[in-house]
């Protein structure tokens, strides 16, 4: 009661109260702060000093925004194939999905298996570490890389986007994999092993079942993003498809409305693929 | 009665200095019901673990059916298992399969690998799991999934998935832990039921020291690692207690003591 009366008193004190709004109100001031501010002033100072000093070669500013936007809006308002036809358009996208489809199902193939000797619930952790040290390093070189670094054995083209891609495509899995494998409960595979199962017994009993829809999700999001990777390996590595079509509306024909037309067909098949994925995954997830 | 387990100077070391066994020796005849009791971190699981080699003991001669199990190779040890049912306090179970996947999956010890890797089961075995669940009530789940299930009922499909091995012996380890009271009748009197009328010895891991003395023929306490009292129940007394529960004992007294009364 006595320490109560005390801490009323106190607060009744204006000076007191004062200093603890201060003490409130005020932000500490230590490095850490220091450095964000110094980061900040030195990133408005660069880009101060960056449009100060650009060689624009005598290009208005303003009126090249104003050029830019023009052409963006006959991209995508005055769309129209002019070197190639609807039907080339439509069998150009399928070959970039089927050079999507093909590096998910090889990827998707491998992983699983690499997955399952991934996944620490599942092996010794020893292979376990090696395999995902492994797959992170193939991981973190980009997709387009990989397919150059195979290009030099096979050559420009379509087995290089294959390989590379499909290289990808197993380091991401088998991170996704053998990470939803590790989801399962230790206690479920150690009442399987003690029935007297095997551990491939297990695997496709317990451990399979028990995360399909985490397989089945990641593999289609693998699949969204190869398609992706497909249409830039088209002009980056001619491996053929719409993307191939693409560079050459672009870089050799110059003709923007061809490209609005492509960047449509891509969106319109984006879309589908998303609308189908969406579907199975609801048909699963019961 | 013939022996079916015997343990003789068992121990399990963790490390350098964990002991969680030390020299442990019991038997049990077949068709008994046995309790182990302790407190916490006495060794019970290990001990049971032992059993069926999920745990390896460290020192000592396990026998099953007169056969050392400490020197079994791949092989051996697979047939084993495939003869010990085990029950688990969390059944353990594969949740996105039906009831009646998850029982067969007490088969698989008995496949070789191809036909459990495709799940390939027999008329018969399907005939003797569907059997099993119609004595424990659960012939209306036989097709829902396990996550839709209580955990009562989750865990008489781990007791079916362990009776469909055909097993010489039965290990539980806390199997009433995470159930309800009514639940845990249940299930204990299907446990004493498999004891009584199929002749299957059960070893059972228990917390609750009335339930123990209620339901077993022979009791073993363990704490710290050794067995301190083995015995029928009604040797059990409040000295008993005291020497397997320590200073945890006053509650299970309390049990005890209500037990008498009532």
């Amino acid at each position: 009661m006595k320490s109560l009366e005390g801490l009323t008193t106190i607060h009744d004190k204006d000076a007191e109260r004062e200093r603890i709004d201060a003490r409130l109100k005020a932000k500490p001031f230590n490095k850490q702060s220091l450095v964000i501010r110094l980061t900040l002033l030195g990133l408005i100072l660069l880009t101060v000093y960056g449009f100060a000093t650009f060689d624009y070669k005598e290009i208005d500013f303003f009126n090249a925004i104003l050029s830019a936007l023009d052409t963006v809006k006959t991209m995508f308002f005055l769309p129209r194939l002019s070197h190639i036809t609807f039907l080339d358009a439509l069998t150009q996208v399928s070959i970039t999905l089927a050079l999507a489809f093909l590096t998910t199902l090889f990827g998707g193939i491998i992983a699983l298996f690499l997955g399952l000797l991934a996944a620490r619930n599942l092996t010794n952790p020893r292979l376990s570490a090696v395999i995902k040290a492994g797959v992170s390093f193939i991981r973190a070189v980009p997709t387009v890389l990989w397919v150059l670094i195979f290009a030099i054995a096979a050559g420009l083209g379509s087995v290089a986007a294959v390989i590379g891609m499909t290289f990808h495509s197993i380091s991401y899995l088998v991170k996704a994999y053998s990470e939803s494998f590790e989801e399962l409960d230790d206690g479920v595979i150690e009442a399987l092993k003690s029935s007297g199962a095997s551990w491939w017994q297990i695997v496709f009993q317990a451990v399979i079942p028990s995360s399909a829809t985490y397989l089945i999700s990641w593999t289609f999001m693998r699949f969204e993003i190869n398609f992706a990777v497909a249409v830039a390996m088209g002009a980056a590595a001619g491996a053929g498809g719409i993307g191939y079509d693409m560079f050459m509306a672009s870089s050799f024909y110059y003709d923007v409305r061809e490209i609005g037309m492509i960047t449509y067909f891509i969106l319109a098949f984006a879309v589908i693929l998303e609308v189908i994925a969406s579907r199975i995954k609801k048909k699963i997830r019961v | 009665m013939t022996t079916l387990l015997e343990f003789k100077q068992v121990s399990k070391q963790y490390g350098a200095d964990t002991r969680a066994l030390s020299n442990v020796n019991f038997t049990v005849k077949q068709g008994e019901f046995v309790s182990i009791i302790g407190p916490s971190g006495a060794g019970k699981s290990t001990l049971l673990r032992c059993i069926n080699r999920m745990i390896d003991a460290s020192g000592g001669e396990i026998m099953f059916e007169d056969s050392n199990i400490m020197g079994l190779n791949k092989r051996g040890l697979k047939q084993l298992r495939s003869q010990i049912g085990m029950v688990f306090q969390h059944y353990n179970l594969v949740d996105r399969l039906s009831v009646i996947e998850n029982v067969l999956h007490g088969r698989l010890g008995y496949k070789s690998t191809l036909e459990g890797v495709l799940g390939l089961y027999s008329k018969e075995e399907k005939r003797r799991a569907y059997t099993i669940l119609k004595t424990l009530g659960l012939e209306e789940q036989i097709y829902k999934r396990c996550d839709q299930l209580s955990g009562g009922q989750k865990q008489r499909v781990g007791i079916a998935r362990a009776l469909v091995q055909d097993p010489k012996m039965l290990l539980c380890d806390e199997p009433i832990a995470s159930l309800d009271p009514n639940a845990s009748i249940i299930i204990m009197n299907h446990l004493r039921d498999i004891c009584t009328t199929m002749g299957i010895t059960v070893i059972v891991n228990l917390h609750q020291v009335e339930v123990a003395l209620k339901y077993s023929d022979r009791i073993l306490g363990v704490n710290k690692g050794s067995v301190i009292y083995d015995g029928p129940p009604a040797g059990i007394k409040r000295e008993q207690l005291t020497r397997i529960y320590g200073s945890e004992i006053e509650e299970h007294i309390g049990e005890l003591e209500k037990q008498h009364a009532g």
